[in-house]
């Protein structure tokens, strides 16, 4: 268990003060309710949190207790230590930090049957899961984003009571399970579900250093460390050791600090402004403010401690975009305002920073003496998903995640938990199985140690994520050009490709301009890969567009060849007006029959019509219901990042 | 130690230097996290990675330990190492070549119950998986692209902590799992996600051979190493054992090169300027930076142990932008030298140095 005998000291991380403000105020303060970390790679996020816990102070548990129980807590004791002669015994024990790997199964993390005890003696116990030993503890995750949505279900649930309620295998079971909560991630795997994001008291964004003198001190001190790692952990035990001294006394000093009613109406004055869901926010700000003010051995909270403390408890509430830095600095500023409103001081003219950026198309002259014409991609925007929501084969217990994944019929999924299976398939349980026959061994006779009857028989519930490929089959003819129209398109594709990077759809992208279509892109992984070619994606010429559904029916069949499992889209850009044809046919006729056979292949689209101005021809909703897609103007999707916006993100 | 397994021998592999290269620096260092290598189709990637295993040193693991754990190590030892922590005997074991198959499943690679043991004994008991094997070895995973998403999830977190947590199937356990990762991957076939591919330490790019004279001895080797491979290897042996020699003397300089404050700068300059994400290339460069100074038998680093040095790690960490091709822009890098050593030239007359400083290394 004492794995943290080498592990790089806290106090020698270089930089990064407020992540590491954030964990120090978690360890003073455990009420706070945990720190979610969000950062590039290679950030010291992993490193800070494993560091922690050589800084956590000593707490008094219930001797031979698995919980460690509060012995000045009656009323969370658990169910052993309810029934124990009181005085209880009690001993002190320094606080851990208990991981969460993302590979983790179901029965590990809320506790299962013991198998053992069950097949020796024929006694249903309950043996403790990952949730069990973080009760008082730090429970720490590792790429939480990863996290599988199962096992986040049930994260969530106990992280919300206290409490974890086991009803499983013939176990009734309820332990205390009050953890504080750190997670760390890299976004650009993906977000977490609001839900989950709610429960992370703090959270600060990080990114490396770029000042060259810091980072060549962390280069120094990790060759230090690498090169000697004891005496280097011992060359910082002054400064972990101070740190140590501070936490405890901050905590000491914690109940007599007080906030006063100015400092609680700044609280409520920011968190109304910043349109926050409920109250926890509130809350949280004021205990942090609290903590921030004993960390700093003062009694009352000042204006700074409350502007501290917003920075670390809006970050991840306020809505907004994700991937825009602007407005991280207009959250700043719009703490500030409020501020200055609590105190009722005289408001300035608020000024408008905002700085119109002249994007003005780039014309190159091509070889062949036509021009083409390369626009700027619009700014993206939160996607709406539900006209791309892909169809689910799921499961009653399935929630809306962040990626899409399914319950596969599939032997190559995640195993995440076990059911009673319909019909004897291949994919059996054991562990299950054995946990289930384990209590009837007595009463049963075989040459094995353990007798296993049908009726016991579990089978695995594998997760996988159902992967989308979703080919963008984009109209870059010469009316595409017209009324920035190209830049609209590539804000709009830019953001589908976000929403797919983040869902780990596969992407590919088909062009068709002139007189062919091209495949720019075949599918791919790579959404940055996509982006780059979508970028660079030249307008002008004629619209060959029956070319070029013709051209996505072949990717999209190549594609199901390789891999079964995947759901074909195709999203179509185009205003549709088609001029170049297939054969002799008007070149309408001929797009419209090729998207007949869109249709016929049961690949189910989408398509954008990015017509607009006075007279409109609607020649792309007619291609549309020729498909079966659904249809949608471009202006509409970018509507919808308004009324997103007005109701919140709701992945 | 001179087991004939028909491996095609290292140095009997023509060309790609590059690759070569980077796969020797882990041998030396196994620090420096590994090698991705990019390249086409049938351009000697996995035979490289295979026949690296044959030049690596033998090393004391502790006897009877599934891990293979160092006895000089005592804080990374697994836990049935440190319950017999006084009583343990060693012995010298090759270093091997773990392969993980695209097709593994996550029980596999992390380890599960040992059902065997679970229905006979009626006990529970760990059963090691891939990750185990992999501890101070190479794990390679050809094709790494291909990787299903779960088992990439699992990889990364070991390879943080180089450690293997697990808590499925009725069993909780942990083990060290610190190992060099090796991956090959034809970028045609979709690209690795971004925080995997900042896990391995360097990368290369290769590309079939195109001068005509080298593609033919290219040809002609392999037809030898085929009709008669064990006397094909048996005729590479001086070349084997020349840079076994040669890693081994390498391995015995590294721990005292010196890394000048002014290369640190200049390190820390080209990481800024080509905008690398986080500070692991940072880190990594110095360290390949020292291994190839100490390859060379310098023991203090150059200009061009940077410069060498940044090629290989800033290639497939560099954030890509429209118009410009992945390709790592030397121009930039020289550029962003130049900028460190105008800085520092007056300014780094003292500077702490490391203990050695036996110059007289040959």
């Amino acid at each position: 268990m004492d794995h943290f005998a080498e592990v790089y000291p806290f106090s020698a991380i270089v930089g990064q003060d407020l992540m590491k403000k954030a964990l120090l105020l978690n360890a003073v303060n455990p009420k706070i309710g945990g720190v979610l970390i969000r950062g590039e790679k290679g950030t010291a996020k992993s490193t800070a949190a494993r560091a922690l816990a050589r800084l956590l102070p000593e707490k008094q548990v219930v001797d031979g207790c698995i919980f460690g129980c509060d012995p000045a807590d009656r009323k969370g004791l658990c169910p052993e230590c309810l029934v124990r002669p009181v005085p209880l015994p009690v001993r002190s024990t320094r606080m851990q930090v208990v991981e969460l790997p993302v590979s983790a199964t179901e029965d590990k993390v809320v506790g299962s049957l013991d198998i053992e005890q069950a097949l020796k003696c024929g006694e249903r116990k309950f043996e403790p899961g990952v949730l069990a030993r973080a009760h008082r503890n730090i429970l720490y995750v590792d790429e939480v984003n990863l996290l599988n949505d199962h096992i986040v279900d049930v994260l969530l649930d106990a992280a919300a009571m206290g409490v974890n309620i086991v009803e499983r295998e013939g176990i009734s079971y309820t332990h205390p399970a009050a953890f504080i909560l750190i997670g760390s991630m890299n976004p650009e795997e993906g977000e977490l579900r609001p839900q989950l994001l709610d429960r992370f008291g703090l959270c600060v964004n990080i990114e490396g250093d770029k000042e060259a003198d810091t980072r060549v001190e962390i280069i120094k001190r990790r060759r230090e460390y690498e090169h000697a790692p004891d005496a280097f952990i011992r060359s910082w035990q002054p400064e972990d050791q101070q740190l140590r001294e501070r936490i405890i006394t901050a905590k000491d000093l914690l109940p007599n600090v007080s906030a006063s009613e100015d400092m609680l109406t700044m609280i409520a004055q920011i968190c109304i402004d910043m349109a926050v869901d409920g109250h926890r926010a509130d809350i949280v700000m004021l205990r942090t403010a609290l903590t921030i003010a004993a960390y700093n051995g003062r009694t009352a909270v000042t204006e700074d401690d409350v502007r501290e403390a917003a920075e670390l408890v809006l970050s991840h509430r306020s809505r907004r975009q994700p991937l825009s830095e602007q407005q991280q600095q207009t959250d700043k500023d719009k703490v500030e305002q409020s501020i200055q409103k609590s105190q009722k001081e005289k408001n300035q003219p608020e000024q408008q920073q905002q700085n119109p950026e002249n994007q003005k198309p780039k014309e190159n002259t091509m070889p062949d003496g036509s021009t083409t014409t390369q626009f700027a991609e619009g700014q993206p925007f939160k996607v709406n998903q539900k006209p791309l929501a892909a169809p689910r084969r799921i499961d009653s217990f399935k929630r809306e995640g962040n990626g899409r994944r399914s319950v596969t019929e599939s032997r190559d999924g995640k195993y995440v938990r076990s059911r009673i299976p319909k019909t004897i398939g291949p994919d059996i349980a054991l562990d299950a199985t054995i946990r289930a026959a384990a209590p009837h061994q007595k009463g049963r006779r075989g040459s094995l140690a353990v007798k296993i009857e049908t009726s016991d028989l579990r089978e695995k519930v594998r997760e996988r994520k159902m992967g989308n490929t979703v080919l963008f089959v984009v109209d870059a003819s010469g009316s595409m050009g017209a009324q920035q129209r190209m830049t609209a398109v590539k804000g709009a594709i830019l953001s589908l490709l976000i929403d797919a990077y983040q869902k780990r759809d596969r992407v590919g992208l088909v062009v068709f301009r002139g007189n062919t279509a091209e495949v720019l892109l075949p599918p791919t992984s790579s959404v940055e890969l996509a982006r780059k070619y979508m970028q660079q994606l030249p307008v002008g010429g004629k619209t060959p567009l029956a070319q070029g559904l013709v051209k996505a029916i072949e990717v999209l069949e190549r594609e199901k060849m390789i891999n079964r499992h995947t759901i074909p889209r195709l999203i179509l850009i185009s205003d549709g007006k088609a001029n170049v044809g297939t054969g002799s046919g008007s070149p309408l006729d001929d797009a419209k029959e090729a998207a007949a056979r869109i249709q016929d292949a049961g690949i189910s689209s989408f398509v954008i019509d990015s017509e607009s101005g006075y007279i409109a021809f609607g020649l792309a909703r007619t291609l549309a219901e020729e498909m079966g897609a659904k249809y949608l103007k471009l202006e509409d999707l970018q509507a919808d990042q308004i009324a997103d916006l007005v109701k919140g993100i709701q992945a | 130690m001179q087991h004939f397994e028909e491996i095609y021998p290292f140095s009997a592999i023509v060309g790609q230097e590059q690759m070569k290269k980077a796969l020797l620096l882990n041998a030396i260092n196994p620090k420096i996290g590994g090698v991705l290598i990019k390249g086409e189709k049938g351009t000697a990637k996995s035979t490289a990675a295979r026949a690296l295993a044959h030049l690596l040193p033998d090393r004391l693991v502790v006897d009877g330990c599934i891990f293979g754990c160092d006895p000089a190590d005592k804080n990374g030892f697994c836990l049935d190492c440190q319950k017999h922590a006084g009583e343990l005997t060693t012995k010298k074991a090759p270093m091997r070549v773990v392969e993980l198959p695209i097709s593994a499943t996550e029980d596999k690679v992390v380890g599960s119950l040992d059902i065997e043991h679970a229905l006979k004994q009626g006990e529970k008991k760990f059963e090691p998986g891939i990750l185990a094997q992999a501890h101070r070895n190479i794990l390679y995973v050809d094709e790494v692209n291909l990787l299903n998403d779960h088992i990439v999830d699992v990889l990364l977190d070991a390879a943080a902590m180089g450690m293997n947590f697990i808590e499925r199937e009725g069993v909780s356990y942990e083990h060290p799992a610190a190992f060099i990762l090796i991956g090959t991957m034809n970028p045609e076939e979709g690209e690795l996600r971004p925080q995997l591919l900042d896990r391995f330490g360097l990368c290369v790019e290769i590309v079939g051979i195109h001068d005509p004279q080298t593609r033919v001895e290219v040809i002609r080797r392999r037809q030898k190493y085929e009709d008669a491979p064990e006397e094909f290897i048996r005729s590479f042996e001086p070349q084997e054992q020349e840079l076994r020699d040669r890693i081994v003397r390498a391995r015995a300089l590294l721990p005292g090169v010196i890394v000048s404050d002014e290369m640190l700068l200049m390190i820390a300059q080209i990481c800024i300027d080509m905008a690398v994400d986080g500070h692991r290339a940072d880190i990594t460069m110095m360290k390949t930076a020292a291994t190839i100074a100490a390859y060379n038998g310098r023991t203090s680093v150059g200009v061009d142990d940077v410069k060498d040095a940044a090629g290989l790690v800033l290639s497939h960490r560099m954030r890509r932008k429209p118009f410009s091709e992945q390709q790592m822009d030397r121009q930039k890098v020289a550029q962003s030298i130049q900028k460190s050593q105008g800085q520092s030239a007056p300014a780094m007359a003292h500077e702490h140095t490391h203990t050695h400083t036996h110059n007289h290394q040959h």
